[in-house]
């Protein structure tokens, strides 16, 4: 193993894989930094520029996207007060406070060392545990495979906020869109009514592409009139501070670090969940075990470390689930995903055993991009912070112009494009009627994968109580059942908090 | 009348409901213990459910609503808000059928340059200046980048050959 990634480590940093992994970093600082550009988005525009790379080169620039991402949130999180991305909004509640006490290089390099701290004990976790979690998966049949995406998808409905019904139509309309076609066993057309466009499916990537993109320029651009939507102007703050102390600060709370880590790792595991949950969450576990909570939203180290650490452990969970199971995580690891797909590569348990150097190469990537992260964020930090203010009469169009290369790259047809921008109007709609979008995407790409599992196992063997008499199998649809249970009682339980809230005249 | 999420679930029912019946007329494959139309079968069966659901839960929290138990927030964007939407769909639109027409270089131009403009009319000669720049910089950095070093062959027009 230890070889095996010296190896995919002096291979990274030659400049063939050096250059994507570095670009994709710094793409990935400036886009979590940039407020209103998710992760996900920048993975999309940064996806169609991989295509003529080879597999490491791709999967690297993405890796470094995802990377740069989850750590650049926190300077805008810091030093506005505005978190670049989900993933930062609990670095806000005391980075900000911290920046405006007078210490913003302290509150912006507590967050960059968390992170990389945070980041590279996801990578240990990363890479001890996916070879051992790929084997087991290894031992799955059809029906194993059957109930652990159930899971997955039950896991993703029943945890998003809002509706719970909404999240489980949204995961069935995501697996709707995947019969679109032929069917995956003997190629008999279905819904396709004679159309040849239909013929061949939706193609997963312009899907994706069309249902995150257009939601999310489309939400803001709605807003776009309305009054307190200029953007902040940004001051010019000094971030200068003594390094060697604020990685003292850090270490000198390995409980708090490895806490927040392993929050973050468990959350990444689990899919769909993603680094929004684990920074609040991580952050609200660091103010449970603190002596001093009142001090949290003060502008308290321990809440910096335990957002930042958190939510770059995140990524390494999230690749483990990827590369063990073929299961993506959250949205960016979708992407990546379908990535790995377009350049032939089969993500799931024979990924690692088939494809070391691939695989090596992945955790290699993922170690030297929180080297660039840091160093990148040393660089361009007041530089990012002037590019906040980029306008989105400008960012809009030349995001969308990105987003139309990628669908249409993908098979250089128009047919991309088309279903680019039916499935933009489709999330919109779905996004303003309140459904999530993660269990949509969930479905979308484990739908033929569902199918195909569940008439392997029933021509394998027609009695379906094999889906609950295997234990793995049964024991993976009892953990669906009470994913949903516990969902519907959660959402239960905030409905009589609402009503219990709400004063009785 | 239902609200939203009534609607929602109307038209997720209507279409579960439609496409179910037309599941059941795909063929059956003699060699698959299931046929083509199984699997599908499930997926709408579930959809319909929810979709039921979706509208009951609608309704009863209409009927709150009216007797006056919960009060909700209003949409807080404005219809200016979604007129501006309509209109960036639109232009997007007008993009992708222009786009096989006039090839990508000047739809992409073209496109970048009305966005611009509907997202946020200049208001003054640096802002003109500004939009075509934008355009023609964002046009011809894609296609040099894809074309050239990314070997990514990108819509030629037919109008244009270019």
């Amino acid at each position: 193993m230890f070889e095996l990634l010296g190896q995919a480590l002096i291979d990274i940093v030659q400049w063939k894989y050096l250059l994507p992994l570095f670009v994709g970093t710094l793409v990935g600082v400036i886009g979590g930094s940039l407020p209103g550009v998710t992760i996900t988005m920048t993975v999309i525009v940064v996806l169609p520029f991989t295509f003529g790379l080879d597999p490491l080169q791709g999967l690297a620039c993405m890796t470094g996207v995802y990377v740069g991402g989850s750590a650049g949130g926190l300077i805008t999180a810091c030093l506005l007060g505005i978190p670049g991305t989900p993933s930062a909004i609990a670095t806000t509640f005391d980075g900000f406070p911290m920046a405006r006490n007078g210490e913003p290089g302290r509150a912006v390099w507590l967050g960059v060392w968390s992170s990389f701290f945070g980041g590279l004990l996801g990578g240990v976790f990363l890479i001890l545990v996916t070879g051992p979690l790929a084997a087991l998966a290894l031992e799955f049949g059809p029906w194993e495979y059957f109930s652990l995406f159930v899971l997955a998808l039950a896991m993703v409905a029943g945890l998003t906020e809002g509706s719970l019904v909404k999240g489980l139509l949204s995961g069935a309309i995501g697996m709707l869109i995947t019969v679109i076609g032929t069917d995956p066993i003997m190629g008999v057309p279905r819904f396709t009514f004679d159309s040849p466009f239909l013929a061949g499916g939706f193609p997963f990537l312009p899907v994706l592409i069309g249902v995150f993109a257009f939601s999310q320029i489309m939400s803001d651009v709605e807003k776009l009139r309305q009054p307190g939507a200029a953007t902040t102007a940004a001051a010019r703050p000094m971030l200068s501070v003594s390094q060697l102390k604020v990685i003292g600060e850090i270490l000198t709370r390995p409980v708090l670090l490895l806490w927040s880590t392993i929050v973050g790792i468990v959350i990444g595991v689990l899919p769909a969940i993603g680094g929004s949950a684990a920074n609040m969450l991580a952050w609200d576990q660091a103010r449970k075990m603190s002596k001093t909570p009142d001090r949290f939203g003060k502008g308290t180290p321990e809440g910096i470390i335990a957002s930042e650490s958190s939510n770059n452990a995140n990524v390494g969970g999230s690749l483990v689930t990827i590369m063990a199971f073929g299961i993506p995580g959250d949205a960016v690891t979708a992407v990546m995903l379908g990535a790995m797909t377009i350049h032939g590569i089969q993500s799931g348990p024979l990924f690692v055993s088939q494809q070391p150097k691939l695989a090596y190469g992945i955790y290699a990537a993922y170690i030297v991009a929180h080297v660039l992260m840091v160093a990148v964020i040393a660089a361009t930090a007041l530089l990012l912070l002037r590019m906040t203010r980029i306008r989105l009469a400008v960012l809009a169009p030349v995001v969308l112009t990105l987003c139309v290369v990628g669908a249409y790259a993908l098979n250089n047809t128009m047919a991309g494009i088309y279903v680019l921008l039916i499935f933009g109007v489709v999330g919109y709609l779905l996004v303003k009627g309140g459904f999530p979008l993660a269990p949509l995407i969930l479905g979308l790409i484990l739908g033929d994968q569902i199918e195909l599992n569940l008439v392997r196992s029933i021509m394998s063997d027609p009695d379906p109580w094999l889906f609950i008499t295997r234990p793995i199998s049964g024991g993976l649809l009892l953990a669906a059942a009470i994913s949903v249970a516990l969902a519907i009682w959660q959402h239960l339980r905030h409905r009589e908090r609402q009503a219990e809230a709400e004063p009785d005249f | 009348m239902p609200g939203r999420d009534g609607i929602a679930g109307l038209i997720c029912l209507a279409g579960s409901l439609g496409l179910l019946a037309v599941s059941f007329g795909l063929p059956q494959v003699p060699l698959v213990p299931v046929g083509p139309g199984f699997y599908p079968r499930i997926i709408l069966t579930g959809i319909a459910l929810l979709s039921m659901a979706l509208i009951a839960q609608d309704w009863r929290a209409r009927r709150a609503l009216a007797s006056g138990q919960e009060s909700r927030g209003g949409d807080a964007v404005s219809r200016a808000g979604y007129g501006l939407v309509l209109l960036s769909f639109a232009v997007f639109g007008a993009y992708v059928v222009l786009l096989p027409l006039l090839g990508y270089r000047i739809a992409t131009a073209l496109f970048v340059a009305a966005l611009q403009i509907l997202l946020e009319p200049p208001a003054s000669w640096r802002g003109w200046l500004l939009v075509p720049l934008v355009a023609i910089a964002t046009a011809a950095m894609t296609w040099l980048v894809f074309e050239r070093y990314l070997s990514v062959l990108l819509p030629r027009g037919t109008w244009t050959a270019w």
